[in-house]
């Protein structure tokens, strides 16, 4: 037995009786938000009539607000139609669908426009006078189409029960007999939570993209982490060792009695080895090496640098570390590049010119009567935003070292920017 | 020789063959503990025998502006450039990512870790204790621990702490290398590489317009046998 299920008024949500009709069976087909098909097939044991389970599905929707039609039949279709046509309850004992379908009218049976107009020039309006129509009539002048709506209209369905698939949930509870404190006993119960977690993910092709710990204290308060790696994994190691080490670093104020884990599927990631590039570097094995480094990560102290385009001395920016495929460079410099060891923030300095050269410097670890120097180069920009401008001078110091200072013009102060190396 | 061994001889061979890279990209499981890590200047690889050796604790020192930074970016360019992963554990801050770009360093695969303004000895022990992380994961090629600069007493740890670093580091073929004003540690099978400056290279006479136009340096290595190497660094091409 088949259950159509419509609301011909607003939904308070598109899978709102999707939902309704997951509570009395998982075998639900639906193509849109209204109407929707259940697969009735072994209820019988729950709802012993159809009249109680065709109640009861109504007595839901009431529940839920719902303003639902509900129409039980044994063939697929009537069930759909006379849902959408008939308000209230509606059970079609068997034999009868043709009787019960024969006043509706004939627009319930989703024709095309065309169909629509030929039919109603033939003088045709209810599902009745398309189901007394002769079948070989109906198949000369509309040919297997017609005799399809013909079946249709007599209550005669053959056509297939394809259920929507269920959703599934990744999250596994586990509740103990006793709080537990501390990180070690935690790393036991998240294995036990995690593997099987991580194969069900697994066996469906998934990986978790995000996990989601709640932690229930025993004050009742919930310690909520989630955890979002840059790559996606399904490897129960890997995420305990990043569940711990997050933890680690933002304790639970109190002992905990309930684990559950939470996880957001995406796709497997398919990655084609290429026999000419490099080998990449596992991203699991990668995430983990960054979790453990995450006191030097967080804030921004550490990852990989981006050059600013600017011509503002000094101007990087430092993001997350995550090397993609290696992509075509410009080869290195053949001899090496002397190399900038720079102060950070630059150090004031106290420079004697003389001639209009600087002369001795004195900074906080770098003193010394100038030999020899290349300067000055003057530049500067960012007029419309916070502006600067400096006079750069490359100094050899008598006591040894090159190094790199400059004269900021707008505040008039001498810095060494670093040494040259 | 076995018939894995034949086909993975054979398919190098190929590649060799097609010119495909100087050196073949590492095939997955492969051991290279064997391949130092060249630094690509001809004076400084031939003295250390083709370079830096992996698995093993080297070191770079010298004084102020002698060319340990330059040598030491080099090396990373090689590395980052060839596909691999690069570290650069930097206490004080000293990067300068420009200078690095400049010099072929790879910035998307050089993770740099900045010193997070801890004083004194605990953050040089944080420090370390990165550098045994990185090394430890066997996910980087060359791992460089910046110590230029930071001072004697701090620079004083436990000497039981290169050690250790030297056993994470042994079974990945990783090079670390420690980046030093003077001598520091060095592993039974690493390299120290001791630079002295040979004074800054000018262009053109003394005036306006002059510039910097390199460094010289003399590149000394070898614990009985010393080998000697002159190199000059370059600020423009």
């Amino acid at each position: 037995m088949y259950g159509g299920l419509h609301s011909p008024r607003s939904l308070p949500s598109p899978s709102a009786l999707l939902d309704l009709a997951r509570e009395f069976t998982p075998r639900v087909e639906a193509r849109g938000p209204t109407p929707v098909l259940l697969d009735l097939f072994g209820l019988g044991r729950v709802w012993p009539t159809p009249q109680v389970l065709g109640r009861a599905i109504l007595a839901a929707a009431q529940g839920r607000r719902i303003a639902a039609q509900v129409a039980l039949a044994w063939p697929r279709a009537t069930g759909l139609v006379l849902a959408r046509g008939r308000p209230g309850l509606t059970i079609v004992p068997p034999g009868k669908e043709a009787e019960a379908l024969a006043p509706l009218p004939l627009a319930l049976l989703d024709l095309d426009l065309e169909r629509s107009e030929l039919l109603a020039r033939w003088g045709l309006r209810t599902i009745g006078d398309l189901a007394r129509l002769p079948a070989a009539g109906l198949a000369e002048r509309l040919g297997p189409e017609g005799l399809r709506l013909r079946r249709l209209a007599r209550g005669e369905d053959d056509g297939l029960f394809v259920p929507n698939a269920a959703p599934v949930a990744f999250e596994m509870t586990l509740e103990l007999d006793w709080p537990v404190d501390g990180l070690e006993p935690l790393s036991f119960l998240l294995a036990r939570v995690l593997e099987p977690l991580c194969a069900g993910l697994v066996a469906r092709g998934r990986r978790a993209a995000t996990l989601t710990v709640d932690l229930g204290l025993v004050d009742g308060s919930t310690h909520r982490r989630a955890l979002r790696p840059a790559a996606p994994s399904g490897e129960p190691r890997t995420w305990r060792t990043l569940v711990l080490l997050d933890l680690e670093a933002h304790p639970p104020r109190d002992a905990f009695q309930a684990i559950t884990v939470r996880a957001e599927p995406t796709p497997a990631r398919a990655v084609q080895f290429s026999l000419l590039d490099p080998a990449q570097p596992s991203p699991e094995r990668l995430e983990e090496t960054m979790a453990r480094l995450h006191s030097w990560t967080a804030g921004g102290r550490g990852g990989a640098a981006a050059l600013l385009d600017t011509h503002r001395p000094g101007a990087f920016a430092v993001g997350t570390f995550a090397p993609g495929p290696l992509t075509p460079r410009a080869a290195a410099p053949g001899s090496p590049r002397v190399a900038l060891r720079a102060f950070r923030p630059p150090r004031p300095a106290r420079v004697t010119v003389r001639d209009g050269a600087p002369a001795f410097v004195a900074a906080a670890g770098v003193r010394g009567a100038v030999v020899a120097h290349a300067g000055p180069w003057r530049a500067s920009g960012d007029w419309w935003d916070v502006a600067w401008s400096r006079e750069e001078w490359d100094v050899a110091l008598l006591a040894g070292g090159v190094y790199r200072i400059f004269r900021d013009r707008l505040r008039e102060a001498w810095f060494v920017e670093g040494e040259l190396d | 020789m076995s018939s894995a061994a034949t086909i993975k001889s054979a398919l190098e061979e190929l590649l060799k063959a097609r010119r495909l890279s100087a050196d073949a990209p590492p095939l997955r499981g492969e051991d290279r503990r064997g391949r130092p890590l060249p630094t690509g200047v001809a004076t400084i690889d031939a003295m250390l025998f083709g370079g830096f050796p992996r698995g093993q604790l080297s070191e770079v020192h010298g004084p102020a502006s002698s060319g340990r930074t330059g040598l030491v970016l080099a090396l990373l360019a090689r590395s980052t450039g060839g596909g691999a992963l690069a570290a650069f554990v930097d206490p004080d801050d000293r990067l300068d990512p420009s200078s690095a770009a400049a010099a072929g360093v790879d910035l998307a695969r050089l993770l740099w870790l900045r010193g997070q303004g801890i004083p004194g000895q605990k953050g040089l022990a944080e420090a370390v204790a990165a550098v045994g992380t990185l090394a430890g994961s066997g996910l980087f090629e060359t791992v460089v621990l910046d110590l230029a600069g930071v001072a004697e007493a701090e620079r004083r740890l436990p000497g039981a702490t290169w050690i250790r670093l030297q056993r994470t580091v042994e079974d990945a073929p990783t090079a670390l290398v420690l980046l030093a004003d003077r001598h520091v540690a060095c592993g039974p099978g690493g390299v120290s590489l001791a630079l002295a400056p040979a004074g800054p290279r000018w262009s053109g006479a003394s005036g306006p317009g002059r510039l910097l136009s390199g460094l010289g340096a003399q590149a000394t290595a070898g614990r009985h046998v010393l080998r000697r190497a002159d190199l000059l660094l370059r600020t423009f091409a």
